[in-house]
């Protein structure tokens, strides 16, 4: 059936109406639709919110990571929060060990050739970006150096405490 | 076979069902038996009485579209075996897969055959992408009411639902690969502009990769991804119908329509007496149904069916010989190097580590422009490419036809550099994602703190 065959009746039908009433009947339409579309809307908004964690069970960001004498000089990988932490005698910086491309954990590889200060470089195994000793990128996707965290002593126990959420300067140094 | 009964009473017989009106019958006697069948059975009934030779030829088609559903079939009942097994959570997901490949009766085949169809599926599903393409099928041909391009679209959803599917497959064994496969692809999430912080923490149900993200993924990759799959299944093959079957039948009856003028044989559609305008059904009608059309039944079915168990021969073989690997369990602090993303997305890793652009001190991230932009881009080209081919519509289900030479040899083009990507990336990357020649040894790791 064509909308031309049905228009003489509903048209009439319609004329018949008062100007109000269909004013009524197109607001309440409309107040029809909204409902509705509130009625499905509103819990899938709810739903998604519900999805954005209010609460984290993450670890903290700052820790401590042990007594002095268990670093010696040079650097020292501390696995379960990939870092390194280097000394030197009484001097000592944190470079973090994720790469700032897409987040691998960078690795310490030895120089063949290197000149005392310049032994070590960082590379990334998943697509390659190298550092230099000082955390500076030069090769390979990383756009960023890599980050450099404040280090403290513990005023209880003496141990070494990262804030990994304070970013520290490249010339950072933490002075015993 | 059929039994009467008598019904108490008025003593009227009725007629209760019989196995032919459940099943129906492999060799029909008549035309009029094999249409029934489609009509009367719910399995049968989305398929048309009558297809054309053309559409279920292998050369026109390579029935790639129907090897990728039944693939998502086996996927279904393996995965849905598999979660009574598996555990998600971050203590025991490595475990429990353990369990499955040492400890339960046939665990390892059900994960391999798992694992090996859905790396089928994302090859055959590219496969038919690319089938559709170099066809012109995406383009309407001659029937009314026909909106081949929304096909298109669809098929395009659906082969992004496909890959996602693998991706949130990938983290759930929680072990090396899949938690750096989750940690590079989340961080390129992460590099889409304005929302990518907020994407990354939602992905991830926070800053990590924790308990959060494995429960995530294990709903998304065992419900939602693959309801709306199967939603966008069956509108896909909805419109098939709609469209009046595959798209060599435009160019079957366009063919027909110039050959001979001869007015097309009319039929009666029950539906015309309640529906508005022609429908494609009417229009295939052009096409000669003596000459290019058998029935359904067998034909369609027969060759369904040898397809079918094909597809599950294969993946079957190729599961008890190939097993799937497990690497050691997760462990967040050491990444294993190199370490690649599954083949298809080796093409994306590829591109993300020879896009970053160092201007000066300025570095563009090729996370960015690899894993956002060029895709991104593809994607978009892929939605208007309906859009953008104007060729005729004598153009419509032919291979290479000539009139899309340009549109066919950019795609190709595509096609191939996609694939060059992936073989660098498979063979040609070797520790700290250098280059190596598939001959060449490997260097020993450097020494590690
Ligand atoms: S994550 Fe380090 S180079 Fe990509």
């Amino acid at each position: 059936m064509s909308k031309s065959e049905i228009k003489p009746e509903t048209g009439g039908e319609r004329k018949a109406e008062s100007g109000e009433s269909s004013g009524r009947r197109r607001f309440l339409g409309t107040a029809g639709a909204a409902a509705v579309a509130a009625a499905f809307g509103i819990p899938v908004i709810m739903s998604v919110r519900s999805c954005v964690p209010n609460v984290l069970y993450e670890e903290p960001q700052r820790f401590k990571i042990g007594g002095l004498d268990k670093f010696t000089d040079g650097p020292t990988f501390i696995a379960d929060k990939r870092l390194f932490v280097f000394r030197d005698k009484n001097t000592f910086h944190c470079i973090g060990a994720t790469c700032t491309h897409l987040g691998c954990t960078v690795q310490l590889v030895r120089l063949k050739s290197g000149e005392p200060g310049n032994d070590y470089e960082f590379q990334c195994p998943c697509h390659g970006s190298k550092y230099h000793a000082d955390g500076v990128n030069y090769a390979g996707p990383a756009p960023r150096p890599l980050p450099y965290f404040k280090i403290e002593i513990a005023p209880d126990d003496g141990q070494l405490v990262v804030d990994m959420s304070q970013i520290a300067d490249r010339g950072w140094r933490l002075t015993v | 076979m059929a039994t009467t009964e008598t019904k108490p009473g008025n003593g009227k017989k009725i007629n209760l069902p019989s196995a032919e009106d459940l099943t129906w019958s492999w060799s029909p006697r008549s035309e009029r038996e094999s249409g029934d069948a489609i009509v009367t059975n719910f399995f049968l009934h989305w398929f048309p009485a009558k297809i054309s030779k053309r559409s279920i030829a292998t050369s026109y088609s390579f029935w790639l579209g129907t090897i990728s559903a039944i693939l998502f079939l086996i996927l279904i009942l393996t995965g849905v075996i598999l979660m009574f097994f598996y555990v998600p959570s971050v203590e025991r997901a490595y475990q429990s897969v353990k369990d499955i490949e040492y400890a339960i009766s046939f665990g390892r085949y059900l994960r391999a055959l798992h694992r090996i169809a859905a790396h089928l599926m994302v090859a055959v599903v590219f496969l038919h992408m690319v089938r559709v393409f170099l066809t012109g099928a995406y383009k309407n041909g001659l029937f009314a009411r026909q909106n081949r391009p929304l096909n298109w679209w669809i098929g395009l959803a659906m082969l992004l639902s496909t890959l996602l599917l693998s991706f949130t497959g990938y983290l759930l064994p929680w072990d090396q690969l899949a938690y750096w496969a989750i940690t590079v692809g989340t961080n390129i999430a992460k590099a889409a502009p304005l929302v990518g912080e907020q994407l990354r923490f939602f992905l991830l149900g926070g800053h990590e990769i924790g308990q959060n993200t494995l429960i995530r993924f294990y709903v998304l990759h065992c419900f939602f991804i693959p309801a709306f799959l199967t939603m966008l299944f069956l509108w896909h093959m909805w419109r098939i119908r709609k469209d009046g079957g595959l798209a060599c039948d435009d160019n079957l009856a366009l063919n027909q329509k110039a050959q001979d003028a001869k007015p097309a044989t009319s039929k009666t559609y029950s539906l015309l007496g309640i529906t508005s305008g022609r429908t494609a059904h009417v229009e295939a009608a052009l096409v000669d149904e003596d000459k290019h059309q058998v029935s359904s039944v067998p034909n369609l079915l027969k060759r369904l069916l040898i397809v079918g168990l094909l597809t599950f021969a294969v993946s079957s073989l190729f599961a008890v010989l190939l097993g799937s690997p497990l690497e050691e369990a997760a462990n967040p602090f050491v990444t294993p190097n190199p370490a690649k993303a599954p083949w298809y997305f080796l093409w994306l890793q590829e591109l993300v580590t020879i896009t970053t652009i160092h201007i000066g001190k300025f570095t563009v991230n090729g996370a960015f422009i690899g894993g956002i932009l060029v895709p991104g881009i593809l994607l978009l080209w892929g939605i208007a490419q309906p859009l953008l081919d104007r060729s005729s519509a004598a153009a419509t289900g032919v291979w290479f036809h000539p009139e899309r030479k340009i549109h066919n040899a950019v795609f190709i083009a595509v096609c191939a550099l996609v694939i060059v990507l992936t073989v660098v990336g498979t063979y040609l990357r070797g520790p700290y994602w250098h280059f190596f020649w598939p001959w060449e040894a490997w260097p020993v790791h450097p020494p590690r703190f």
